[in-house]
């Protein structure tokens, strides 16, 4: 087989065992890495009901087919358990070195199960894994941790993914780190971890990913010829020169700049947030991933000193800034920075800190609740503060610690209505009352809100525009306006949404195929079937995408999810305060409406949203049509 | 006037410079100072001046205005 080690490492914490499952081919060719390999074992190992916290959970940590291959944005791996946030399939994607590291190891994922007795961490050099005692470095910051393991091993090139003391006190949110710049953030899967005693997954490798391939010369072509477009393509371009930080100027401008949790559109301080602010203030370099000639990360300055911790993307600074009110990026940087030092996810905390300003300022939380912490939006102190509390689960920080919904549930009152939050997860800095397919995908993904099921509306609005145009071999041609629903809207949705799936599986980044960003998307399939040989056409790369995501669906049905869950927060529904869309809201019959249309697109009964037994005998999931919940 | 590009415009700017300063004789469509000086208007998605959203295909532009044009903004 090409392309693929074919080797999924299997770890039982609670006994140490170790061993080596080989996938066959006809299998990977189904489900190749990332999102569809996890999907399946989870769906097959992992039994409903199965408490977050508990040794039964199972984490799959899974390579896509390309990570690690020399093409630009071929770099993502795919985390996934059942996730203490939703209840539902969690996942979470990361970039970085670690997914490729652990393909030149020679593995394509590993499993873990059980929990262990006591800290340990694991260590991974090639073929030969150890369990190693992690006690000495239980309750200390990521990047003491990540030294302390090249340290005591010996070699400053191990690649280290890691949670935080945020994921060992089970904070919902708490993500994990890799090279403390590469972040699993979502669904607090760095909690699973943590409560398998799990602090860190160290790995070596050595075989480079051309001695995998069918065609190396063809594979290493293709991504010279990406690596050099890069500067010549206007997307790849701003991603490497302003990245995503250079967001907060445009979207304010649109007046969909989340804002005061969720309230209004603009920022009245977006002026100290611009570029070319973040460019004088903070910014020191640009990195990248493994062999990603992209560059689109940050490196900063905090308080005139260099930080060890990547420096914050657009979310972290939409989260920590306008939406709580806040315009001081030396504060936000700040508070990425502690949120990466105990590995939180910044968009949940951010968003629930938000939602606690809120509640604050309509006398839900008191100055008793908070000990004396005066959390109004636009305290940056009182910001920093509550992020270490809540990592520590101490003071308002152990109400907070549980996410927006949880919260809300134990606050009671009108405390629900400031939860911007779907199925538990907190909403990532996008407004949907300024592009509706946005707002679709953070109504139906199955791992809550999330701002990365669709390329955006914005994408696809005017005709003769690059990233509609890159977007025909898709089958996408026509413009739509960004406020607009219906049967052509979910047509587009639906297509996305497949290959958004597809880029999770096979380990491509956002930033890498258009029509997002530059790499023709030809050059997708030319790199799988350089890789493989399989001479994979656009329609089976669309299924497996597709197969991945009704996996997802199966799992939350299972876990009692329903159409009820495939919904907004109710404020979406309201008017937006201020900006240029003033006064504009999602308008909620049509939302229902389209997600009728949407679920009758994707094979699934149109008012329950329930994969029909046909639709996944289509996408060779007859195996899981006995786990669909009985008809009403 | 002042133009100032955002997002991926910055990539038509002369330099790929994000500021750009013109003199303009008598009040210009927009259009023609996009196309002087190259941005494509297929690429253009938020047109403000003073502060304040226009249609791109219709607004005109004084000696004295600033200028602030994005493409598309997409997530990530």
């Amino acid at each position: 087989m090409y392309g693929t080690s074919a080797k999924i490492l299997r770890v039982d914490l609670t006994n140490g065992n170790i061993e080596t499952q080989t996938l066959r081919e006809d299998f990977y060719r189904l489900y190749p890495g990332g999102k569809a390999l996890a999907g399946y074992i989870l769906l097959n190992e992992l039994p409903p009901r199965t408490d977050p916290f508990a040794q039964e959970n199972v984490m799959v940590f899974a390579n896509g087919l390309l990570t690690g291959a020399p093409v630009s944005t071929a770099t993502r791996y795919v985390v996934s358990a059942r996730s203490p946030l939703t209840g539902g399939y969690g996942e979470s994607e990361a970039a970085g070195f670690w997914g490729p590291e652990l393909k030149m190891a020679g593995w394509e994922a590993i499993v873990v199960k059980g929990k262990a007795s006591k800290p340990v961490y694991l260590w991974i050099k090639g073929d030969r894994v150890k369990i190693c005692s992690a006690e000495h470095l239980w309750g200390k910051l990521t990047a003491e941790v990540q030294e302390s393991i090249r340290s005591e091993l010996g070699d400053e090139k191990i690649r280290v993914l890691q949670i935080g003391p945020a994921g060992e006190n089970l904070v919902r949110f708490a993500g994990m780190t890799n090279d403390l710049r590469h972040f699993n953030g979502r669904n607090g899967l760095g909690a699973v971890m943590g409560s398998k005693n799990l602090r860190a997954i160290a790995v070596r490798g050595n075989q480079r990913y051309q001695n995998l391939a069918y065609d190396a010369k063809t594979l290493m072509d293709t991504g010279s010829k990406i690596a050099k477009s890069v500067k010549e393509n206007p997307l790849s371009w701003d991603l490497q020169e302003r990245g995503t930080p250079g967001l907060v100027e445009p979207l304010n401008t649109g007046g969909i700049l989340p804002t005061r949790n969720f309230r209004q559109g603009a920022f009245e301080k977006v002026e100290d947030m611009k570029w070319e602010a973040y460019e004088k203030e903070l910014l020191t370099a640009r990195r990248s991933c493994y062999a990603c000639a992209v560059r689109c990360k940050r490196e900063v300055a905090v308080d005139g000193r260099e930080s060890p911790y990547g420096g914050p993307e657009y979310e972290t600074v939409g989260a920590f800034g306008p939406n709580c009110g806040i315009g001081d990026l030396q504060a936000i940087a700040k508070a990425g920075e502690l949120c990466n030092a105990y590995m939180m996810d910044t968009i949940s905390c951010g968003g629930t800190i938000s939602f606690a300003m809120e509640c604050f300022e309509h006398g839900l939380l008191t100055l008793e609740d908070t000990r004396g912490i005066d959390l109004r939006f636009g305290n940056a102190e009182a910001m920093l503060q509550v992020i270490e509390l809540i990592a520590h689960r101490e003071g308002i920080g152990a109400l907070l610690a549980e996410g927006s919904k949880r919260a809300a549930e134990k606050i009671g009152g009108e405390a629900h209505f400031f939860a911007m939050q779907v199925k538990g997860q907190e909403l990532a800095m996008h407004e949907p009352r300024g592009k509706y397919n946005v707002g679709m995908g953070y109504a139906i993904s199955e791992i809550g809100a999330d701002h990365l099921v669709v390329a955006h509306d914005s994408a696809f609005a005017k005709p003769d525009a690059i990233q509609l145009k890159a977007a025909a071999p898709l089958g996408i041609t026509k413009a739509l306006p960004p406020r607009s629903l219906g049967e052509e809207k979910m047509e587009l949705f639906y297509i996305l949404e497949k290959w958004n799936s597809l880029e999770k599986v096979v380990g491509f980044c956002f930033f890498g195929p258009a029509p997002r960003s530059f790499i023709p998307i030809e050059d997708v399939l030319l790199s799988i079937n350089a890789a493989t040989g399989w001479n994979m056409t656009m329609e089976e790369a669309l299924q497996i995408g597709e197969r991945a995501t009704n996996m997802a669906r199966i799992f939350n049905l299972r876990e009692g999810f329903s159409r009820k869950d495939d919904t907004l927060p109710e404020r979406l529904f309201q008017l937006l305060e201020n900006g240029a869309l003033q006064g504009q809201s999602m308008p909620r019959d049509e939302f229902e409406q389209s997600l009728t249309i949407l679920y009758g697109k994707k094979g699934w009964d149109p008012q329950t949203g329930i994969p029909r037994p046909e639709k996944l005998r289509q996408l060779g999931l007859d195996w899981a049509i006995a786990m669909l919940p009985p008809c009403e | 006037m002042k133009l100032h590009t955002g997002s991926y415009l910055t990539f038509y700017m002369p330099g790929r410079k994000s500021s750009l300063e013109l003199s303009l004789d008598a009040p210009t469509p927009l259009v023609e100072i996009l196309a002087q000086v190259g941005i494509p208007l297929s690429e253009l998605a938020l047109a403000a001046i003073n502060g304040k959203l226009v249609e791109a295909e219709t607004a005109m532009v004084q000696d004295d205005d600033q200028v602030r044009i994005f493409s598309a903004i997409d997530g990530g």
